[in-house]
């Protein structure tokens, strides 16, 4: 490859500091305060008491055994539906997909709560079913496999949005050649599909397992009551009792976690290196398996996960918003709406964190796709040092803990900014800066797959008949990127609107955002109101996916992901 | 095309809904969100011209965010009512809290206030038992929960996470029949430490356990809405936090600041108070429905002083028992 690459011809000579002075503004900087100002307060003391602290390593274990337990869950249940959804003739695949896509909408500390509800000694599924465990029982989920469980439950979706944007990119040829030449479906699956689609599982993979790394609302829910401290709620506790060696242990913890994640990374780097996964042709178009009687079982089997997975789950946290008090038996008579009312109608903190929420997660999706087209297209470009620093880089600030990623950032920004003296701090802009650090990575992933999937034969071409750069840029690329680009915007703003760790630390009195308003109401004890938030939260995310699907006839073919 | 001009309009439209945050006054709380939002409707029902923003956490919590913005240098709070005065008088040493004489401080016993005005209490938050009343055992007395009946089914509020939660495990240290051990046997006999009074209150309503630790006004309340919980100001006494109310050395809204304590330790703020089911502070106002007569609640001691110094300390302590590190 190296020898196509003639440095400062193919591409422009702003690109790659442009690119550079990005990620140094949202990775490098906050990070390296972080590092410094920790390092100082470990040089007042305390490094040997935190280093020696079995709580440390016994949390880092934890974190390990639920990330890739949960791993693998997310990977069996993702490519089981992506793979099925995406190239077999199954009936109802718009809406399974809808559903399957859903469950990543709710933010991960409601999916526990949730889930803890139904099956709780007091969950009315139980208690219908008249196998409620008695009185004083243990929650089952309060464990490391409930942990996993919904890690894996939490993470699905998005190895299937990963996989499936691999998979849009299959063209029909290899499938066809290989029929023609008397392959039956499953060896046509073996040796055409399942290894061209090794850079969307690893995509798939790598996200789902720094997303459990990373991951707070769960374990806080689920983890803390057990006592089991995952690296993530370790910092927020320790964050909470906050005292001069705070900045000091958390730096050293976050170091921990940020050595996992390039360890994962380059776990991915190692399986994909040596393989070329270029391809000529154009996307979206997807070979069909047609799957005669295995239809019987298979159908069932995804709408068996989906309702285990979303609709159970749903139905207790609407049985969580209509109960006048938590513990009442809920029946006709027992039902009240008074959550919604205050929710809608006495709460002002919910229009506000409806209206942050949106503008923070649509504005980051569409601001960083921008910056990922023009970041992968450097990064596939050119395989020297300074680009592998810069895409290490960018991977981690994905995979530390959101909370991490505040407490950075209120050290950098937090005192006015040079020569224009404005605070970010406070304000809502601090949060988007916050949340851009924090997804770059996940924004950059499809496109990366996508990238790696382009032949430079098409764009020289252009460059050849005179085409500039952004000519190039939009007439080439980014059609045949499209599927992966609109993959990306709709990952990123899923996960933007109803995080909750990088704001919790980070918002303030007008700029809260949805996560952190049901986090806060169900910390305050009204479990009530926040069940009902999240109900709305999920018609919203619900009603925002239905309008994608009025529109999808007009964008390219697969850029909304759930349709074929 | 269309597309790109959709995508345009829904960005530029929730661009438009930014709210437009011109607060008068900026309150943090550690009241639950429900009571936060009244307190501050009454307050701007009292004074239409001023806006206020809140925003609520336990109180380590809140404690840990404003101290994080004034280690940054840009605090953003005007006023706070949290749940205890062993913060605000840390506080106060630091010299982060502004002194304000208020007209209504004649009304309350001087013991609840501040001398020179730097925090007022507002009301009497008491810590005792709950219990889901389809448990066997009906406990009378904090040793009730060390007994065998109530192994493993006895949960508690971390210190870690509510200001309630730590003035009641450094009360009950005081106290000669409990101390340190009693905590030692609760850990030993299965009782965990999690979270704040909110989760208490659904782990024992929920039926995950059976016995818990909390504040006063969340069982009576939901109590009254029909859930299956009881609430017993046990026989060695109680302890108690009195959500006082300061303002911040700080504050850019200073006069709006001094209306709102104006305001809490009002009759109107304080009848407000009753009507959400708290213990008001003041002199001569009524209790709340589902309450005992005040004079019957035997509220325990604690030696501030030695509170403020010792916090880290018990910390460690409480922390050793219970895992939580």
């Amino acid at each position: 490859m190296s020898e196509y690459l003639r440095r400062g011809n193919s591409q422009p000579a702003w690109l790659f500091p442009f690119v550079v002075l990005v990620v140094l503004i949202l990775s490098a900087l906050p990070l390296a305060r972080l590092a410094i100002t920790g390092v100082a307060a470990l040089m007042r003391g305390g490094a040997y008491a935190l280093v020696t602290d079995p709580s440390l390593w016994q949390s880092t274990w934890y974190t390990l055994e639920t990330a890739v337990i949960g791993t693998v869950i997310s990977l069996v249940i993702g490519c089981l539906f992506a793979f099925l959804l995406g190239l077999t003739d199954l009936p109802g695949k718009g809406a399974l997909s809808f559903l399957f896509v859903l469950p990543m909408m709710i933010p991960p500390q409601v999916t526990a709560l949730a889930w803890v509800q139904m099956s709780g000694p007091s969950s009315p599924l139980l208690k219908a079913l008249h196998i409620a465990p008695p009185l004083g029982s243990p929650q089952p989920l309060y464990s490391v496999g409930g942990i996993a469980l919904l890690y894996g439950v939490q993470h699905a979706p998005l190895v299937y949005l990963a996989l499936r944007a691999g998979l849009m990119a299959l063209p029909r040829d290899g499938v066809e050649a290989a029929r023609l030449s008397g392959a039956g479906g499953w060896r046509v699956f073996r040796d055409i599909t399942l290894p061209l689609s090794l850079p969307g599982i690893m995509a798939g993979a790598a996200i789902a397992f720094v997303s459990s790394i990373g991951n707070f609302g769960i374990p806080a829910i689920l983890g803390i009551p057990a006592s089991i401290f995952t690296l993530s709620t370790l910092i927020f506790t320790k964050f909470s009792a906050f005292g001069p060696r705070t900045f000091g242990d958390v730096a050293v913890l976050s170091s921990i976690i940020a050595i996992i994640s390039i360890l994962g990374l380059a776990v991915q780097n190692r399986a994909l290196r040596g393989r070329d996964y270029r391809l000529i042709g154009l996307s979206g178009a997807t070979a069909a398996f047609v799957l005669g009687r295995w239809r019987l079982v298979v159908l069932p089997l995804l709408w068996g996960l989906i309702f285990i997975m979303l609709v159970a789950p749903f139905l207790a946290l609407v049985a969580g918003a209509l109960v006048p008090a938590y513990g009442v038996p809920l029946s006709l008579k027992t039902a009240s709406l008074h959550a919604f009312d205050e929710i809608l109608f006495h709460q002002s903190v919910t229009r506000v964190a409806f209206a942050n929420s949106l503008f923070l997660a649509s504005a980051t999706a569409f601001g960083l796709l921008a910056l990922t087209v023009l970041a992968a297209y450097v990064l596939t470009k050119r395989k020297d040092l300074a680009s592998r620093l810069v895409a290490g880089l960018i991977e981690i600030p994905y995979s530390l803990p959101g909370i991490i990623i505040a407490v950075c950032f209120i050290l950098v920004f937090a005192t006015p900014l040079p020569l224009i003296n404005v605070t970010l701090y406070g304000t809502i802009w601090i949060i988007l800066l916050a949340y851009f650090s924090a997804y770059f990575s996940v924004s950059l992933k499809p496109v990366m797959s996508a990238f790696l999937q382009l032949d430079p034969a098409l764009e020289e071409a252009a460059r050849l008949s005179g085409a500039g750069f952004f000519r190039r840029l939009i007439d080439i690329i980014v059609p045949l990127i499209a599927p992966a680009a609109g993959a990306s915007v709709i990952l990123v703003f899923l996960i933007a609107c109803n995080e909750l760790t990088v704001s919790a630390l980070l918002w303030s009195a007008g700029t809260q955002t949805l996560g952190v308003v049901i986090y806060n109401l169900d910390d305050g004890g009204s479990a009530d109101l926040a069940s009902a938030m999240s109900v709305l939260v999920v018609a919203m995310v619900v009603v925002l996916m239905l309008l994608l699907e009025l529109i999808a006839h007009r964008l390219p073919k697969g850029v909304v992901p759930w349709r074929s | 095309m269309k597309m790109i001009a959709t995508a345009a309009a829904l960005l530029a439209a929730s661009f438009a809904a930014l709210p437009a945050s011109a607060a008068d006054l900026v309150l943090y709380t550690s009241q639950p969100n429900e009571d936060a939002q009244a307190t501050v409707d009454g307050f701007m029902a009292a004074n239409p011209s001023i806006k206020v923003d809140w925003v609520r956490d336990g109180t380590p919590k809140i404690i840990a965010k404003l101290q994080a913005e004034m280690e940054a240098g840009s605090p953003a709070a005007d006023v706070l009512l949290i749940a205890d005065t062993v913060t605000l008088e840390r506080l106060k040493e630091a010299g982060k809290l502004m002194a304000y004489k208020s007209p209504e401080a004649s009304h309350y016993d001087p013991a609840l206030y501040d001398a020179d005005g730097y925090y007022y209490s507002t009301k009497l938050i008491t810590t005792g038992i709950v219990y889901n009343t389809a448990a066997t055992m009906k406990p009378a007395s904090w040793q009730d929960l060390a007994k065998p009946e109530a192994k493993g089914l006895v949960v508690m509020p971390s210190p870690l996470a509510s200001g309630a939660a730590l003035i009641h495990a450094q009360t009950l240290a005081g106290v000669p029949s409990l101390g340190w051990d009693f905590y030692k046997s609760l850990a030993a006999n299965g009782a965990i430490a999690a979270g704040g009074n909110g989760q208490v209150l659904k782990s024992v309503a929920s039926g995950e356990k059976a016995y818990g630790m909390i504040v006063d006004y969340m069982p009576i309340r939901e109590k009254a809405k029909g859930a299956p919980l009881a609430f017993v100001f046990p026989k060695e006494g109680v302890s108690a936090v009195t959500e006082p109310v300061a303002i911040l050395s700080s504050a850019k809204h200073a006069d709006a600041a001094k209306a709102f304590v104006d305001y809490v330790l009002s009759e109107k703020g304080q009848a407000g108070f009753v009507k959400l089911g708290y213990i008001p502070a003041r002199n001569g106002v009524a209790m709340p429905e589902g309450f005992p007569a005040r004079e019957t609640i035997k509220v325990l001691p604690l030696n501030a002083p030695a509170a403020v110094k010792n916090t880290d300390q018990d910390l460690k302590t409480f922390s050793s028992f219970f895992g939580a590190k």
